[in-house]
């Protein structure tokens, strides 16, 4: 979205360097991801995509031996800095992962457990509102209504992941980081996520790690693309996609490696 | 070439034949021990199920009992019924000498006036009338009577006389002896005659130790595995406690007992063989049990649970509490369960803080001494008597039945709390 012609910028990374241990994971990387667009990072295994995904809502913290250095500015607040509390932080960056992870409870149970923690609703009412349009975000509402007190590990795949995406705009997030999150769905189940993907952008920023040229081609505005720890290029898709300026760029995207 | 090949397969399958043959030929042999123990066990524990009484006509005669006229229920409950059953047991047969008196005497437990004091204060109309009295019959005539004891021995071999088994079988013929479903075994405390010996109270003490056990070492273990587990940061000290507790769960028990012996009794003057220290020495014993299981299932939790939840924005702690520790539960639980079996089967331990000592009170608090039913095993095992020997087996009944029932119940809560992830 564009104010009086200026793309606005929700989180701006500088200089972020990542460790595990002694390996360097990620090399200074300056990216910044414009607000209610859809932002791709592509590259091969062990780029260093995820771990930079990650990073943005400090997910890193749970591995021991990872570091973080450099800033990363998301409402004009470094989020690495000492005085951000990650709780607050993981309220307002919401993430989907890989491989759906409902919670072994019920339906109403996995989207309202957020709203729960973070006091978000005072009635019983209120609550049910919330569930109920968190499912019909997520496009899942028609397919459950009937069985919102069923086990949501009992959906099938693609269900299970729209009902992950469900619980992480249950809290209203600004922004939603997805860790390649149709890599283990089938072609159907993959169209309706990215279709909603498309009518989640008008409210929250997003961004997408992909390993799918084409899928990136199709969701997103911008893109970033990562290689051996480095981001070489980024800018918007189709320049990305079309004209690319790096030569590496251009090596993965025509699919002549990775 | 080919032939080589089909060499190769025929090995193939003869290897497999092989050791599946191997396989059931050990299966056949463990069942075929358990089958031989729990045959032996029940072949010899189930007569104790049964006990042996004489049927004896009593003549409630007030004058024997010193009683003066329409005497009240205090009076009865002084009288003296010693003479009273004694001149019972005399009139079965009026012509015995006075050592075949004290034969009869013998022939029923020594706990028989109280039998029959029982009687009349149950119904003090009785005075004056005559009732056949249900006695117990000794321990020795209860073996005879249930075909345990072999009569054809030489006579000074014999802790049965020939007076006695003269009168025994006339007794059998006259339908006077009966046997009846031994509900004392269950409700009489131990006691230095077999006949009346009963499991009361070593149940009791293995019930309380247990429950002290559970009370104790429940909350410590869990608390102290989900901290490891989830909170404790990752380093040589916290490498050097989880070995420690491993080492500590192959300690043998009776280590426990001289540190509860030592720590407990000596230091801490804990009243002596009582289930509280019992229970505190096995939940020593127990916690490295639980501790071991309730991480092993905090760890079969899937990351991506974890994950789920703090990217949600829950804390650490909420993550923890809300979503790893219910799904664990299952897992610590059954652990739990199992590691209390085996504290329920300690005997050294227990010998050692002095739970051996011979308990002829029904404890009613962890305060009160108590034996435990595996030392009571013990405490049977040893004794002489014949009419032990049936106890023994069916302690252990009792005992393998508890444990059992405690299995069953950690597999069904394993089965019925074990929830299903992607």
């Amino acid at each position: 979205m564009k104010k009086n012609g200026v793309k606005m910028i929700k989180i701006n990374s500088k200089n972020v360097d990542v460790f595990y241990g002694k390996k360097q994971a990620l090399f200074n990387i300056n990216l910044d991801i414009e607000e209610n667009q859809v932002t791709a990072l592509i590259g091969p295994s062990g780029c260093g995509k995820s771990t930079f995904l990650r990073c943005l809502n400090r997910m890193n913290d749970v591995i021991d031996i990872c570091r973080v250095k450099g800033q990363i500015i998301i409402n004009d607040f470094d989020i690495n800095d000492k005085s951000c509390d990650v709780v607050r932080l993981r309220e307002k960056i919401g993430m989907v992962f890989q491989k759906p992870n409902p919670f072994p409870k019920t339906i109403y149970e996995n989207i309202s457990y957020g709203p729960t923690i973070h006091g978000m609703a005072q009635s019983k009412n209120e609550m049910d509102e919330i569930v109920e349009n968190s499912l019909k975000k997520a496009a899942l509402w028609e397919e459950v209504k009937d069985r919102l007190h069923e086990p949501g590990t009992g959906l099938s795949g693609g269900q299970q992941q729209r009902l992950c995406i469900a619980r992480a705009i249950s809290v209203k997030p600004e922004v939603i980081l997805m860790d390649e999150p149709c890599s283990a769905l089938d072609p159907i189940a993959t169209a309706q996520i990215e279709e909603l993907i498309d009518e989640l952008k008008k409210d929250h920023t997003i961004i997408i790690v992909t390993h799918s040229m084409a899928q990136a081609a199709r969701v997103s505005q911008n893109t970033g693309f990562f290689h051996l720890g480095e981001l070489i290029e980024h800018g918007s898709t189709d320049k990305i996609f079309k004209n690319p300026e790096n030569k590496r760029t251009q090596d993965y995207i025509t699919g002549r490696f990775g | 070439m080919n032939k080589n090949k089909e060499k190769l397969l025929n090995s193939r399958y003869r290897a497999e034949k092989r050791f599946q043959f191997y396989g059931k030929s050990a299966i056949f042999l463990a069942l075929l021990f358990l089958t031989i123990f729990i045959f032996k066990i029940f072949s010899t524990g189930y007569t104790a199920f049964q006990k042996t009484w004489l049927i004896v006509p009593v003549t409630f005669d007030a004058e024997t009992m010193y009683l003066d006229e329409n005497p009240s229920k205090e009076d009865l409950e002084d009288a003296d019924y010693f003479d009273l059953a004694l001149q019972t047991m005399f009139n079965l047969d009026k012509s015995a000498s006075e050592k075949q008196q004290n034969d009869l005497k013998r022939m029923v437990s020594y706990f028989f006036e109280r039998e029959i004091k029982r009687e009349l204060l149950n119904d003090p109309s009785l005075i004056g009338k005559t009732k056949d009295v249900y006695l117990t019959a000794s321990d020795d005539l209860d073996q005879v009577f249930k075909g345990n004891y072999p009569r054809d021995l030489p006579e000074d071999q014999r802790r049965v006389t020939d007076y006695q088994l003269k009168i025994f079988d006339q007794l059998v013929e006259q339908g006077r002896v009966e046997s009846k479903f031994n509900l004392s075994f269950f409700t009489y405390p131990d006691s230095r005659e077999a006949e009346l010996a009963g499991i009361a109270s070593s149940f009791m003490g293995s019930i309380f130790s247990i429950l002290v056990c559970l009370v104790i070492a429940f909350p410590v273990a869990v608390l102290a595995a989900i901290y490891l587990e989830e909170f404790a940061p990752k380093n040589r000290f916290t490498d050097f406690i989880e070995v420690n507790i491993n080492n500590l769960a192959a300690v043998p028990s009776i280590v426990f007992g001289l540190l509860g012996l030592g720590i407990l009794l000596a230091v801490f003057h804990l009243p002596r063989s009582t289930p509280l220290v019992g229970g505190i020495t096995l939940s020593l014993m127990t916690l490295p049990t639980i501790i071991i299981a309730c991480r092993a299932s905090l760890k079969a939790v899937p990351p991506s649970i974890r994950e789920a939840a703090l990217a949600m924005g829950a804390s650490k702690m909420q993550t923890t509490m809300h979503h790893t520790v219910p799904l664990s539960m299952p897992g610590t639980l059954s652990g739990t369960i199992i590691g209390l079996a085996q504290a329920l089967g300690e005997t050294a331990p227990l010998i050692l803080i002095g739970m051996v000592a011979f308990v002829n009170t029904i404890p009613g608090s962890p305060l009160d001494p108590a034996a435990s039913l595996p030392v009571q095993i013990y405490i049977w095992a040893e004794s002489a008597e014949r009419g032990f020997v049936e106890k023994v087996s069916a302690c252990i009944m009792v005992l393998l039945g508890f444990l059992i029932i405690m299995n069953l119940f950690a597999q069904i809560i394993r089965h019925k709390f074990e929830k299903k992830w992607s």
